[in-house]
């Protein structure tokens, strides 16, 4: 079978620093990988490589078989979306019109990609946003909007760059149901996360793949309910970790920089 | 808004009509002539330069996510210039093939201008900001060779020069608006086909991207189909200031951002714009007229500050 998105030794250089370093990577059809890793590992380029808006120095990134940089551009964002870690908004257009021109891949009328953008923005919890201008929204209200972009392009794979960024603790709470309930609706979810404590909220967390990234390498790969996860982690990011057992889940966290 | 929409369409047709009705009393055959053969010509060819000149500024605008992006900084303008400079010092007054030469030589030089502009855009690589600053370079490259031009040209072509690049509505009869409409009509109605694709730049260009615009391909469709009705705007008018910068920050501030608006209304106000500052120009001097091109400049840039001050409260 192919996988529904495949990196093939995927390296990505920029003079001389090397951002990924021949990296392989395969996604089954309906998996959730939650990509982890320190800052300048690699992550949001890896994501890039996917989307086809940096092209590999060598290897090649495959979507359902074919290779991403073949693939005509309205065929592209029907396979892939993205959530990126920092929406520009300069064009004060009301939310509502934003995410209808997230319908840009569907040969429709205005009227329907309107109808469409509304259900998104709906199910995403930002209806109250349709009317307001993008550039008057706060960080996380945008945030949501850009969301609703995402639901409304309707892609298969999906991927996700911090969602939870700047959000209050109620608001990354949310954003990562939505992404649960998303994943159980049969998309591919690829998802940079910080937090690994949050993935709990997707719902059905033990089938997350954790997949540990260091310098452009896949440094390891574990579930969450992995006893060796929070070690893992530890060495990733230069701390020690602690795992600490919750009424209803298990904490990983950080309690001291590891001495080097 | 549909109500203010609805106004703005009516000001703009009453002010096109008041360009053709306003003036000398003017009564018998000579009146008539006046009329039909020098102000209904000259309008219209008022109307479409002012239409093109605002559309592709708006165009540009959303392309480039730049509010001061307009046909002046990605070359046009300064290739246009850099032709017609070089055929008055060459001879102002021969034609080919009927055509003024300096008309024909304006239209290849700003075409040449924007095209290696447009070429750039259309890389893999190039951002929207490296594609402007192309643009600018592209722009003083060119400014260096008009001057270049001018140092080497006689007293007379110099003056012809600078009366060319205030930018002025000529009389060129409707042979002049027959020449015009076919290239405008091509290049505003394919670029108002591109609105959606604009529409899809509002969260930036990597997001355009991911939600399927093919962005090297938009950028060079617009760049060339834009520069094209600005290259035979320049070539007959020579640079019409501020029209491409002012008209679409007018549309915006009035009837709201989203281009499915802004990209027909531009249309419609650049055309009511420009007559409009032409018939000022014929009347304000009495026996005497100004180039429009300053009109656009003095009254454009101050009501322009103006309106974006009132936005901001």
């Amino acid at each position: 079978m192919t996988a529904e998105l495949e990196f093939l030794g995927v390296t990505v250089k920029i003079r001389e620093r090397m951002l990924l370093d021949a990296l392989t990577l395969r996604v089954e059809r309906g998996q959730f990988v939650a990509l982890i890793g320190p800052n300048g590992a690699g992550k949001t380029t890896l994501l890039k490589t996917a989307l086809a808006l940096r092209p590999p120095t060598s290897g090649s990134v495959h979507v359902r078989g074919s290779s991403v940089s073949k693939l005509e551009a309205r065929v592209r964002a029907a396979e892939i979306g993205w959530l990126p870690q920092h929406i520009r908004a300069d064009e004060p257009l009301t939310g509502l019109e934003t995410v209808a021109a997230s319908r840009f891949r569907f040969h429709e009328s205005h009227a329907a990609s309107r109808k469409a953008a509304e259900r998104a923005l709906a199910r995403v919890g930002a209806r109250d946003y349709s009317a307001r201008s993008v550039t008057e929204l706060s960080g996380g209200e945008r945030q949501r909007v850009a969301f609703a972009c995402l639901v409304a392009q309707e892609a298969n794979t999906l991927l996700f760059d911090e969602p939870a960024n700047h959000l209050d603790p109620a608001q990354q709470l949310e954003i990562y149901r939505l992404l649960g309930e998303l994943w159980r609706e049969g998309r591919t979810i690829v998802c940079i996360n910080h937090d690994v404590n949050l993935l709990s909220h997707l719902g059905d967390a033990a089938r997350v793949r954790i997949v540990g990234l260091c310098a452009g390498r896949i440094a390891f790969e574990a579930s969450l309910d992995d006893g060796a996860l929070p070690e893992r982690l530890g060495a990733l990011f230069g701390v020690q970790m602690d795992s600490i057992q919750g009424i209803r889940q298990r904490f990983i966290v950080p309690y001291a920089r590891s001495q080097s | 808004m549909k109500a203010r929409a609805l106004l703005a369409v009516v000001t703009c047709l009453g002010l096109l009509l008041a360009a053709v009705l306003v003036g000398q009393r003017l009564s018998g055959p000579e009146g008539a002539f006046i009329v039909w053969q020098l102000r209904v010509p000259r309008v219209l060819v008022g109307a479409l330069v002012g239409a093109t000149l605002a559309l592709v500024g708006a165009v540009f605008q959303a392309l480039f996510q730049n509010a001061l992006a307009t046909s002046d900084t990605v070359g046009t303008t300064a290739g246009a210039t850099v032709g017609a400079l070089a055929a008055l010092a060459f001879d102002g007054s021969r034609s080919v093939q009927g055509l003024p030469l300096v008309t024909t030589c304006a239209f290849v030089g700003a075409l040449a201008a924007s095209l290696l502009v447009a070429s750039f855009a259309s890389s893999r690589r190039a951002h929207s900001s490296d594609v402007l600053l192309a643009g600018i370079a592209v722009t003083l490259a060119t400014s260096a060779f008009a001057s270049g031009i001018q140092y080497v040209s006689d007293s007379r072509a110099l003056f012809a020069a600078t009366q060319w690049a205030l930018g002025q509505l000529p009389q060129v009869g409707y042979r002049g608006v027959l020449l015009l409409l076919p290239v405008c009509a091509v290049s505003s109605i394919s670029l108002l086909l591109l609105t959606r694709h604009l529409q899809a730049f509002a969260l930036g260009e990597e997001l355009a991207h991911s939600r399927g615009v093919n962005v090297p391909r938009l950028r060079f469709l617009a760049l060339g189909l834009g520069s094209l009705g600005v290259a035979a705007c320049v070539a007959w008018c020579g640079p019409i200031a501020f029209v491409g910068l002012i008209v679409p920050h007018l549309v915006r501030l009035l009837l709201g951002p989203s281009y499915r608006v802004v990209l027909p209304m531009s249309l419609l106000v650049g055309a009511a714009f420009l007559v409009g500052c032409d018939l000022f120009a014929r009347l304000v001097v009495p026996g005497r007229e100004l180039p429009v091109g300053i009109v656009t400049a003095a009254l454009g840039a101050p009501a322009l500050v103006l309106l974006v001050a009132r936005s901001r409260r």
